[in-house]
């Protein structure tokens, strides 16, 4: 974006910011459901401050952790197995194509019977949510690797290993970042499903607790709380994806 | 004549499509002499292509013989065989003078060395100051450039085209087969070059193989006598319409149905 670009969008946000703020304090809108947004800014510093909120948010941060950590390599892995062995392919290609576009949520009851209301609990009904996308996003990856390069490295006497290295890894890198970027999204959107639905601890827990007893201001501050950290570690993903793909850009 | 360099004896290619087997070559004998350059024509789907593969050890022929520099190949042989393809296929995530060096690195060449002898093939091809361009910035003739540069930058005594400029432009096919004449001259590679183009075979090589339909046989091996370096001109010469005609009545007489 251009950087007067970047001011209008600046200013149109502010804008909204301010009109929703005198709206507020005007009585136009009920301040019980949209609290003027310094009251939220004021909610978010009294937050910040509470202990058992930090470890709330430590909960989920560990459970989101965990889960993407378990989800990454294994549908990562799953996706190249499906892609280089055909039969495989074949056989359960369509399988994950039909599961990818089913709603997890509907299985969730099932993990809390299995699981019962635990961590391990919300780690797994996470890597079942987010498995799917990094399995098809470690097929697309191979699929994207140009077969005659790997006839060129060949030519030149690559090994196996090299071509491994120098063709497949550079080739596959901004697909995978990109499917890790998706799956992220589907990882903590599971979580915190999970921790909303039936939790001991975690900012989703919390943030069902707000909202049941109708404490607005706070709601609000945990949902900019969680926002923010989705974004930022969405624009990391991204930044380090597009660095390494910088070569995809068409002339 | 000079000691051959490439020798293709009794080389047979079979592959099985379908249940059925197909005869892609048929009993080729070709003995090719130290630095000449050798144009191979012939129909659609005569095994020209295969041919290459053969040479440059990417596959191994059904029954015969092919051996380079005294030495029978059974694989790539990247020290003593160069490929260039249709297209450049440059790694689209290297510069192109990574590119040029990336045979080198293949080999645990030390960076300095391989970025030096990169640097001299990026000058003879003609693309100084280009070396740290990204493929999509270059354009189709200057990626075939880059592409020819890594073909030669482990100096390997033959040098495999397979329809090099069959993408480019006219006008671009002809400034870079000039080109490729000057590099050719310089270096004293021997060349074998499969063309779809009987001008271009005509106008750069020593010598024209003309293969016949599947199964594809040399029907003519014709020397070409124009003088060199080549110019422009000799291609309205009679001489040159006299070699073109030759060739194309086998080529006329295989592709019709």
């Amino acid at each position: 974006m251009r950087r007067h670009e970047r001011l209008i969008v600046a200013a149109a946000v502010l804008g909204l910011f301010a009109l929703w703020e005198v709206l507020a304090r005007l009585g136009r809108i009920d301040p019980t459901l949209a609290p003027a947004p310094t009251t939220i800014v004021g909610a978010l510093a009294r937050l910040a401050a509470r202990p058992e909120v930090r470890a709330s948010l430590a909960v989920t941060g560990w459970e989101v952790l965990a889960a993407f950590l378990i989800a990454l390599p294994t549908g990562l892995f799953l996706g190249f197995l499906l892609a280089e062995v055909p039969v495989l392919g074949a056989l359960v290609r369509p399988l994950v194509n039909f599961l990818f576009g089913v709603p997890k949520s509907i299985f969730l009851p099932v993990f809390i019977l299995v699981f019962g209301v635990s961590i391990p609990q919300k780690i797994a009904f996470a890597v079942f949510t987010t498995v799917f996308v990094l399995i098809l996003g470690g097929i697309a990856a191979v699929q994207s690797v140009p077969r005659e390069l790997v006839l060129v490295s060949r030519v030149y006497g690559a090994s196996r290993a090299q071509i491994v290295r120098e063709i497949y890894l550079p080739a596959m890198a901004p697909i995978l970042l990109e499917s890790a970027r998706l799956g992220m999204v589907f990882n903590i959107t599971a979580v915190l499903l999970c921790e909303i639905y039936g939790a001991r601890d975690g900012i989703g827990y919390r943030i069902a607790a707000w909202g049941e007893n109708l404490q607005m201001p706070q709601l609000y501050a945990a949902l900019v709380i969680v926002a923010a950290a989705a974004v930022a570690i969405n624009e990391v993903l991204r930044a380090i994806e597009t660095r390494l793909g910088a070569w995809r850009q068409r002339a | 004549m000079s000691r051959s360099l490439v020798a293709i004896r009794g080389v047979s290619q079979r592959f099985g499509v379908d249940g059925a087997t197909v005869t892609a070559l048929d009993t080729i004998d070709l003995e090719i002499p130290d630095g000449q350059f050798v144009a191979v024509v012939g129909p659609s789907g005569c095994g020209k292509s295969t041919l290459l593969s053969l040479v440059a050890g990417l596959r191994l022929p059904t029954s015969g013989s092919v051996r380079c520099d005294g030495e029978p190949i059974t694989g790539p042989m990247p020290r003593k065989v160069g490929m260039i393809f249709q297209e450049a296929n440059l790694l689209p995530w290297l510069s192109a003078i990574d590119n040029v060096a990336f045979p080198l690195k293949l080999r645990r060449v030390a960076k300095p060395e391989r970025l030096a002898a990169a640097r001299r093939m990026l000058e003879l091809t003609g693309l100084a100051g280009f070396e740290s361009r990204l493929p999509h910035e270059l354009s189709g003739g200057m990626k075939q450039r880059v592409s020819i540069a890594r073909g030669l930058v482990q100096n390997p005594a033959v040098l495999l085209m397979d329809e090099p400029f069959a993408s480019l432009d006219e006008q671009t096919r002809m400034v870079l087969g000039d080109e490729l004449l000057r590099i050719w001259s310089e270096t004293k590679k021997t060349v074998l070059f499969v063309t779809h183009s009987l001008n271009e075979a005509v106008y750069l090589a020593d010598r024209v193989i003309v293969l016949s339909a599947r199964p594809g046989r040399v029907v003519d091996d014709v020397a070409v006598d124009l003088p060199r370096p080549r110019g422009f001109a000799m291609t309205g010469s009679e001489q040159f319409a006299v070699l073109k005609d030759r060739i194309w009545q086998h080529i006329k007489s295989a592709e019709r149905p």
